[in-house]
């Protein structure tokens, strides 16, 4: 599904991803850990094209993306929540997903009908995934105005409308509480469910451990460990690498 | 009596204020940059059709589309000049400086396309008529309903349509709305054209009244529509429209009251003081926390 192969990135003079390698497969979710400035998010950038890559190559599904814009990645199934919510806060939580909603290529509508035509069809494909990511009742609603836990339930449907095949999130239990953590958990495994495929960038131990199939380590933007959750919590480098011993 | 008629002349002219105003607001609000190149590439749109209106001499129902055309691609022109290659953070100082330079290129070519210091420009013949009193000329009646008209397609377009709310989204967080699958850089070409039709449509329907074209039109568009744009809010369509319409009606009082020397006297001392007091303008956003909202990383 998703290969990763000796992708590397400085800023400066910071290795913040220093020839990394690490494959994700089909419906698997796949957990990226590490201590802060390990590389976790700025991988997940590469991956969706924030920024390029110094080196390396980058493909999902036997399709090489290192070099695709942004928005073509996107078109190629690879679909992402945020760190910091980045929802567009003036418009309502309908065309939050209305924007990131794609086309579907059974349907040979012209850009003209896409971008002009009618939206009841469309409403009824919003509301699906509202419903689904249990925002069904916010439907007009502004999403600045939505509580924390909703805005992150909407970040999490909108990555969804763009019908991925491999979805990216980047820390979605940040700031939540341990109910939400458990909520979250259910909700990724329904993506699992789904088909999708799932990188799994976070610090909260408790989710990662329950959730995730697989755990790549990264320390100083390297790969230090890759394994099952229980190999990884009994892996010394990942010991050392955590506690700060030398 | 008097002052009724004075506001429904300032009314007419803010009309136009705010066609050009909408079409700053929009680059503005998708791009986050000042086109000071806006007037001139609608002077040179207006150039280039008078010019292909000479050597075909068609008819002005023709006439229209033609300019619209020249405009909006004369704008396309600024933007994939100016605009596009700076689009980074680091790009603000740079493309204002290119729009520019743009700016005096474009005035340059159209003056060689229209040498003389004023230039007949094709008006709708339409008298004028009476009502209780109150005088109105048609052609500008036509003009404000028109102007209210293009106005009401935009706010539908921008607020109902797919392309609307991408447009939307770009402008809330470009960035967000590349990684959501929205293809920004033809966002920004489609929003300079669209820019450059309703641009068209206030050149067409002020020149019409005037019925002349002088190398000055540009200048005056820019000044117009950018004073308009902020004393009615940057980055918000209802606060470039209502701005337009407003500056029409306090330069129309000034200047009767005052004197016509005072038009462009008032027109700078309001952009003053609205920047002094509400630097975003009067319907705007807080410009110094939504530009530190975009900077954030992701």
């Amino acid at each position: 599904m998703l290969k990763i192969k000796n992708i590397g990135k400085n800023f400066g003079g910071v290795k913040a991803v220093d020839d990394l390698s690490f494959n994700v497969d089909k419906g698997e979710i796949v957990g990226l850990i590490g201590p802060n400035g390990s590389g976790k998010s700025t991988t997940i950038n590469l991956i969706c094209g924030v920024f390029p890559v110094d080196f390396g190559n980058i493909s999902v599904n036997e399709q090489n993306i290192s070099s695709l814009p942004t928005h073509e990645r996107v078109a190629s199934g690879i679909s992402r929540t945020f760190q910091n919510i980045r929802l567009f806060k003036d418009l309502s939580v309908w065309q939050n997903i209305w924007v990131a909603l794609q086309q579907d290529s059974d349907q040979s509508s012209g850009w003209m009908r896409e971008w002009f035509g009618n939206s009841k069809l469309q409403k009824e494909k919003i509301k699906e995934i509202l419903v689904f990511s249990g925002l069904g009742d916010r439907f007009d609603d502004l999403a600045g105005n939505l509580s924390f836990g909703e805005q992150r339930r909407l970040e999490l449907a909108r990555a969804i409308a763009s019908k991925p095949k491999l979805i990216l999130l980047d820390e979605p239990a940040a700031g939540m509480n341990s109910d939400e953590v458990a909520d979250l958990r259910q909700r990724i495994l329904d993506l699992k469910k789904l088909g999708l495929t799932v990188l799994l960038v976070e610090h909260v131990m408790e989710l990662v451990m329950n959730v995730v199939d697989r755990i790549v380590v990264l320390n100083f933007g390297k790969k230090i460990a890759e394994g099952s959750p229980e190999n990884i919590q009994n892996n010394k480098d990942v010991q050392k690498a955590y506690l700060g011993g030398a | 009596m008097e002052y009724i008629q004075i506001s429904i002349d300032g009314i007419l002219y803010g009309s136009s204020y705010s066609l050009i105003a909408l079409g700053f607001s929009l680059v503005f609000g998708v791009m986050r940059r000042i086109n000071l190149a806006y007037g001139s590439s609608l002077l040179l749109g207006v150039a280039i059709a008078l010019w292909v209106e000479n050597e075909l001499n068609i008819s002005i129902i023709f006439f229209i589309p033609i300019v619209l055309f020249f405009c909006s691609m004369s704008n396309l022109y600024v933007e994939r000049f100016c605009f596009a290659p700076h689009n980074t953070k680091a790009g603000v100082v740079v493309s204002m400086i290119s729009s520019f330079a743009i700016w005096m290129q474009l005035d340059e070519i159209s003056s060689q396309l229209l040498p003389d210091r004023t230039h007949s420009f094709p008006s709708l013949q339409i008298s004028t008529f009476e009502v209780g009193g109150l005088f109105f000329r048609g052609d500008q009646i036509l003009n404000i309903f028109i102007a209210f008209f293009i106005s009401a397609i935009l706010f539908l377009a921008v607020y109902k349509t797919k392309y609307g709310i991408v447009l939307r989204a770009v402008a809330n967080s470009a960035d967000t709305a590349k990684l959501m699958g929205c293809n920004t850089k033809l966002v920004n070409s489609l929003t300079f054209i669209l820019a450059g039709v309703l641009g068209g449509i206030a050149a067409f329907l002020v020149l019409s009244t005037e019925s002349q074209v002088t190398p000055l039109f540009g200048f005056w568009c820019t000044v117009k529509g950018l004073v308009a744009m902020m004393i009615g809010g940057l980055g918000s369509l209802t606060g470039a429209f209502w701005g337009g319409l407003l500056l029409g009606l306090l330069e129309a009082h000034f200047s009767y009251h005052f004197g016509p020397v005072f038009r462009e006297i008032t027109t700078f001392s309001i952009l003053l003081i609205v920047l002094i007091i509400r630097p975003g303008g009067l319907m705007g956003v807080n410009i110094y926390k939504d530009l530190k909202s975009r900077d954030e990383r992701i």
